[in-house]
């Protein structure tokens, strides 16, 4: 589905096919080993202007720790970097933004206090004094040039994770760089923030740009790159040119080694009891939102990021207390089970999958077994005392099961990669035996496999619990759940059967906020879609069987 | 009423003066995103070496740098500490607090009891003429009119300039700073040594204008009132000057009781700035809850690899 939408803009992009134009990076069999992990291993590459270069792998497979060497951040253990053909030797980012390289970091190097003008010329202006009006002048006139709509006014803290990569690249473009490299640029972005990236990435790339875009996401490596090359273990293991480019299925086989198939058999099961029920619930960006979750279904919460998810999730989750309305959890009311002593209630009781894996879900500094105890020192405690053998054993015990990488319980969470980070989440979580499982965004920003695993537990999840999944990746929800609520502005819009007919259509309109498309099916619903299409916004959502 | 009312505010303009001096220093080093606990070691080193440069060369403006180049030189100390050994900061600041009040009263010890000539009242013409703003603002000493400008400068370097940005970038988020190609570390080294150089001036007047004397410990704990200030001015300059003088007002208060006569115990008068530290610190972390702390705060810049 995304796929069509993105390829069909895709054909409006002139392709330059000269094969001859130099290389404006050439990577000349780059090494580079962390202790005893070899990251990189022998790599070349070419990046050419005018060209997009997607990146592909794996979590772990090394696209970052290559990128970063590009970028200056640290110095390769062998193998040179070519710039304009000639050997160029980066000791610090800074060398790498004065010879034309620049790096939009998956996690966002912006200052969250300054002004998206600030962010921008910060460390760029030749003028010791500043004018805050003309910088915002500066780089509002830069953001006009490429047409990205943005404020330079605002602080980046009052910002969306969309409009903070626009600062990133407006920062590149002002440095003039010539390689822009985006590291899983799409992982934070919505469907319709997705499409207006990829649209500023060809515009740029159409401007002369080298554009590097890492992702393991393989319709949009496929939509959007001119070539790919694929990483595994370190290692290139294929590399596509333009007009080459296979298959998805063919991709991901090559990029994993093996058969992965991103469609899951979700067969139903009988539902048991009510685990949840919101009745009316407002306040705090909700409005009147009522749901009911029983134990045998995954109820998916599709939408737009900033619809009103966060305040829902928040508020079962028992981090907010809901101001108007009744939340009933397992049978009592919010106030009555998050009030409960915990020494009960730890296990069988409701586990939170947060979207932040990193704050929220883990402390970075502590070992695996400190952040599996996080939610679970209930049943490790005897007599006030907490058994830490025992912890340990359970924790090295699940991180096999769960094929945590590397599978040693004193690694510091920050050490785990994103993927791995989220398998060592749920593996805790579910030890709980929860009877309902929020889950959110739970396979954001994970490769290919993890996905698949993930997926596979929270259908298995079923047998016990009702589990609330909130994604902004449809893909996700029309694959697991047996119905879609789909939120807009604060409200439930309408809850759809995963197997209703135009289900993907209707949920399309639902999302930007048109309830016309449920039964007025004909003129209103057609008209809206049309208008959709054609500013671009609505395409993702718009009807488009031929994706999958 | 305004004859007992004008000295006390200009007394208050007065004490609240060696306190701006730090509280700005110790604001420029935490902004940077360096937490330096030695304000009052920096301080009373600063004390001490005006005091014995003007004495030796007879002129209190060299003294008056001397005292700048002595904190810095301790804030250099504390950089080297947290920016190149990467040591706790709270651990570094408390122990150049330490060591420099041990070592000021052990250099310090021949020169009890001896003055120098130090910084006088200087009227300045036309504005000391004013009604009340001329006898409280401006029949000052030249170390107040210079700490008149300083908020000033201090605001405009890091709102307009550059350097500010990244010093604010530096404190805010290094790795952002770094990635901007700046040098987040030789920023932070600015910052503190820098910040050093303020403070130490805040040293100077104790001994060259509050009074012409040198006494060990006579910095009496304004050092620490500005860590305090710092908190309590949100990391912003106007609201120093404000809480500056709004502890020299307490001190110029309380001292004027004591000469009064007051029933009351000189302790408990004596006591009154350090009770309205603790109080301010309460009542403003209450309302803000920790608002304006750059995020970098006491966090020690990694060395990659």
């Amino acid at each position: 589905m995304r796929m069509h939408a993105f390829a069909r803009r895709r054909r409006k992009h002139t392709k330059r096919t000269d094969p001859a134009v130099p290389p404006v990076v050439r990577l000349i069999s780059i090494s580079k080993s962390f202790g005893a992990v070899k990251a990189n291993q022998d790599i070349s590459l070419d990046i050419r202007p005018g060209r997009i270069k997607a990146l592909l792998g794996e979590n772990g497979a090394g696209k970052s720790t290559l990128m970063s060497m590009l970028s200056g951040r640290f110095p390769p253990d062998s193998g040179t970097i070519e710039i304009d053909g000639a050997p160029a030797r980066f000791r610090s980012p800074a060398d790498g933004i004065a010879a034309g390289i620049g790096m939009v970091y998956q996690h966002f190097m912006l200052v969250e206090r300054m002004t998206v003008a600030q962010n921008v010329l910060l460390g760029q202006t030749g003028s010791f004094w500043l004018s805050p009006r003309a910088m915002r002048a500066t780089v509002g006139a830069l953001a006009e040039e490429y047409g990205l709509a943005i404020d330079p006014g605002a602080r980046v803290d009052s910002l969306s994770m969309g409009q903070r990569q626009l600062v990133e690249i407006l920062k590149l473009l002002y440095r003039q760089s010539r390689v822009l490299i985006f590291d899983e640029p799409t992982a934070v972005l919505t469907p319709a923030e997705t499409g207006n990236l990829f649209q500023a990435l060809w515009n740029m790339s159409e401007q002369g740009k080298a554009i590097v875009f890492i992702s393991h996401k393989l319709p949009e490596v496929i939509a959007v790159a001119d070539e790919i090359a694929i990483l595994r273990q370190g290692r290139i293991v294929d590399e596509f040119l333009e007009h080459e480019v296979p298959s998805e299925h063919a991709l991901a086989n090559r990029m994993v080694g093996r058969e992965v198939i991103l469609e899951v058999d979700a067969q139903p099961v009988p539902l048991g009891a009510e685990v949840l029920r919101l009745e009316g619930l407002s306040g705090n960006g909700l409005e009147d939102v009522s749901l009911s979750l029983r134990q045998g279904e995954i109820l998916a919460l599709a939408g737009v990021a900033g619809n009103g998810q966060k305040p829902l999730v928040e508020t079962v989750a028992g981090l907010r207390s809901p101001q108007r309305g009744a939340v009933t959890i397992l049978g009592s009311d919010w106030k009555a089970f998050y009030g409960a002593p915990q020494k009960e209630s730890w296990r069988g009781g409701l586990a939170y999958i947060p979207e932040d894996r990193q704050g929220l879900a883990t402390c970075p500094d502590l070992d695996m077994v400190d952040n599996f105890l996080l939610t679970t020192r209930h049943g490790f405690s005897r007599q006030g005392f907490l058994e830490r053998n025992r912890a340990e054993e359970q924790t090295a015990r699940l991180v096999e099961e769960h094929d945590v990488r590397p599978p040693v319980p004193a690694t510091l969470a920050r050490q785990l990669s994103g993927g791995n980070l989220q398998k060592l989440v749920i593996a805790r979580e579910f030890y709980r035996h929860p009877r309902i499982i929020v889950a959110e965004q739970p396979t954001q920003g994970l490769d290919v496999s993890a996905t698949e695993e993930v997926w596979r537990r929270l259908l298995q999840a079923r047998a016990h619990a009702g589990v609330l999944l909130v994604t902004g990746d449809l893909n996700e929800a029309l694959q697991l759940a047996d119905r879609i609520a789909v939120m807009y502005r604060g409200r439930i819009m309408d809850v759809i059967g995963r197997n209703e007919p135009d289900a993907v259509g209707r949920i399309g309109l639902l999302m930007a906020g048109l309830r016309k498309g449920k039964r007025e099916d004909g003129t209103a619903g057609e008209g809206a879609r049309a208008r959709q299409g054609e500013d671009g916004q609505g395409a993702e959502s718009a009807p488009g069987g031929a994706a999958r | 009423m305004l004859e007992l009312a004008l000295p006390i505010l200009a007394a208050t303009v007065q004490s609240g003066t060696p306190i701006l001096y730090a509280t700005l220093g110790e604001m420029l080093t935490e902004r940077s995103g360096v937490l330096n606990l030695g304000v009052e070691g920096m301080m009373i080193i600063g004390a001490l070496a005006a005091f014995v440069v003007t004495g030796a060369t007879g002129s209190p403006w060299l003294g008056f740098l001397a005292a700048g180049a002595a904190g810095a030189l301790l804030g250099a100390l504390h950089a080297l500490a947290c920016l190149v050994f990467q040591g706790n900061q709270v651990v570094s600041g408390l122990a150049l607090t330490i060591f420099g009040v041990g070592l000021a009263d052990f250099l310090g010890t021949p020169f009890i009891g001896t003055t120098v000539p130090g910084f006088d009242k200087l009227s300045v013409p036309l504005l000391s003429a004013l009604p009340v703003f001329g006898d409280i603002f401006f029949r000052q000493d030249a170390l107040v009119y210079v700490s008149y400008v300083m908020p000033l400068v201090f605001w405009l370097t890091m709102r307009r300039t550059s350097l500010g940005l990244a010093v604010d970038a530096a404190g805010e988020h290094p790795a952002a700073a770094s990635a901007a190609g700046l040098d987040p570390v030789a920023l932070r080294w600015f910052g503190v040594v820098g910040g050093g150089f303020l403070v130490g001036l805040g040293g100077a007047y104790l001994s060259l204008a509050y009074t012409h004397l040198w006494t060990s410990g006579m910095t009496a704990g304004r050092g620490w009132i500005a860590v305090a200030l710092v908190i309590f001015a949100f990391w912003r300059p106007g609201r120093a000057v404000f809480g500056a003088y709004l502890f020299g007002g307490i001190m110029a208060f309380q001292l004027r009781l004591q000469a009064m006569g007051a029933d009351l115990p000189s302790s408990l008068l004596l006591m009154l700035p350090y009770g309205l530290t603790v109080f301010v610190l309460a009542a403003s972390s209450a309302r803000g809850g920790g608002v304006g702390a750059p995020r970098g705060l006491g966090v020690n810049i990694e060395p990659q690899e």
